[in-house]
């Protein structure tokens, strides 16, 4: 369970204290898969920052199963919105970057689940290209591949979609959620997009404008449905989100 | 590049460069510029000349003086970037001293560290090292706070993060460092071995001048562009080898 209590991030900037995020609180399940969304600027990567340990200077408590969040200790999966590949290395050797800073032996039966992985995710081909040669959706599916590969405690992901066409999203979203089913890692990712919250979270969290609060976690019905946007219930749950966004996301 | 291309390449260029040589000895028609068919045709004395003696000597003073400057650039250079403090000491002398022509200090560097090869390296050295803290700083400096983070998220070592970010972030900006070292450190060469040495293909060119030795002499200069050349090539294998990634 990832137990957010009270956290808040200020930082300083020009000599003036900016009080970035906060305070917030909440209790996500293992297991979990959290979509927040809310205005630019309202500390929504911040949150994930410090969720992946990037921001160590935080207020609060933030834990995983009752231990401090460390990514030392935890196996934390980024997926930061330009995907976060290493242009240096093939993808091959950028897949097994985290079992190496892990220094996690390669055993058979990671072989195998690097298998699964790469196949699901249709990249066999691509392993021994460099980013610089893949395309948008390429690179993405590289970057989900090396996230779920190290198995992560906590997967983490800032717009991951975002920087695909809408044709390459759609496809690359059904994708994600089709590896993510079978491994289920505790999730919090960060969008702008409705639509993209409904379909991809089980929990939305609404955020608010800088310093981000909470200003509703709504429960998904519609999270893993199929067909989404002839459901009568997507295009109510859309509008509530609408109208908050409208109202200017107060709390 | 293909290595394919660039033999074409040097073959042109090297065509090119002595079709217009020839032309002008034609056209000059005097004893100082001769034309290339006389000077190749001479390059087989140039072993007895012990040519290659000349050139080793050179090799050892470039290849000395560049990778002592590389060492002391990088880390200073590293130093510079990762720690304020250092940079609020060392950047006003790296930024006073910068300009001052350097080469103005051989005699000094000579009165005090003798007429052999320290004096010389050394030279190569203070010409050098400067702009290699100056690259090598900038580089660490331009990589992107964002590319740390997802290694930061996996929990790595400073050690992991400079081994797998900072170092191959920063090695194609050393590798056209090197390139430029190097064509500097021959040029220094060539004016530093007209001074206290017998040795050294700069020595070997004023002495085939001094002795009017007109055919000598342009061999000389063949020799040393043609060391050049193999030490270029020699970087350009380099940097197939550690950054294919870039091509």
């Amino acid at each position: 369970m990832l137990d957010i209590e009270n956290l808040s991030v200020s930082y300083k900037s020009n000599k003036n204290i900016v009080h970035a995020l906060g305070p917030i609180s909440m209790k996500i399940e293992s297991g979990d898969i959290i979509a927040i969304i809310g205005p630019s600027g309202c500390g929504k990567s911040t949150f994930l920052h410090v969720l992946s340990g990037i921001i160590k200077d935080y207020l609060g408590k933030a834990a995983l199963n009752d231990t401090q969040l460390n990514p030392k200790i935890h196996n934390i999966g980024f997926i930061p919105q330009n995907f976060g590949l290493l242009p240096w290395k093939n993808i091959e050797k950028n897949c097994l970057l985290s079992l190496k800073i892990k220094q996690k032996p390669i055993t058979d039966s990671i072989k195998e689940r690097i298998q699964y992985i790469v196949d699901k995710l249709n990249i066999s081909d691509l392993m021994d290209r460099y980013p610089k040669e893949l395309s948008g959706g390429q690179k993405q599916r590289a970057a989900i591949a090396r996230a779920f590969i190290m198995n992560p405690d906590l997967l983490l992901m800032d717009e991951p979609f975002s920087a695909l066409d809408a044709m390459t999203r759609e496809e690359a979203q059904e994708l994600f959620i089709d590896v993510w089913n079978q491994y289920k890692p505790t999730t919090v990712f960060v969008t702008h997009s409705i639509e993209e919250a409904i379909y991809m979270g089980k929990k939305i969290v609404i955020m608010s404008h800088c310093p981000g609060a909470i200003v509703e976690i709504i429960d998904n019905p519609l999270f893993n449905t199929e067909n989404l946007r002839q459901n009568e219930e997507y295009l109510k749950l859309s509008s509530h989100i609408r109208s908050i966004s409208k109202r200017g996301w107060k709390v | 590049m293909k290595s394919k291309d660039k033999i074409k390449l040097f073959l042109q260029g090297f065509l090119l460069v002595n079709i217009i040589w020839y032309l002008l000895a034609i056209i000059v028609d005097m004893r100082v510029l001769p034309t290339p068919i006389d000077v190749y045709m001479n390059l087989n004395n140039l072993y007895d000349n012990r040519l290659h003696i000349h050139i080793l000597a050179s090799l050892y003073r470039v290849a000395l003086g560049v990778g002592i400057s590389l060492l002391l650039g990088v880390i200073i250079g590293l130093l510079m970037a990762y720690s304020k403090a250092w940079n609020k000491i060392l950047n006003p002398l790296v930024y006073f001293t910068y300009p001052i022509p350097k080469t103005a200090l051989l005699p000094v560097t000579m009165l005090i560290f003798g007429l052999g090869d320290s004096s010389k390296v050394i030279i190569i050295v203070l010409i050098l090292v400067f702009q290699v803290i100056i690259a090598v700083r900038d580089a660490v400096l331009n990589i992107s706070q964002e590319t740390y983070n997802p290694i930061r998220s996996l929990g790595a070592s400073k050690r992991q993060i400079f081994r797998y970010i900072t170092l191959p972030s920063i090695l194609p900006a050393m590798l056209t460092n090197l390139r430029l070292s190097i064509g500097t450190a021959l040029s220094i060469l060539f004016f530093a071995e007209g001074y206290g040495t017998q040795l050294g293909i700069g020595y070997y060119i004023l002495d085939a001048w001094t002795r009017i030795d007109y055919i000598g002499m342009y061999a000389g200069i063949i020799a040393i562009s043609l060391f050049g050349f193999v030490l270029f090539v020699l970087i350009d294998i380099l940097e197939e080898a550690t950054c294919s990634w870039k091509a």
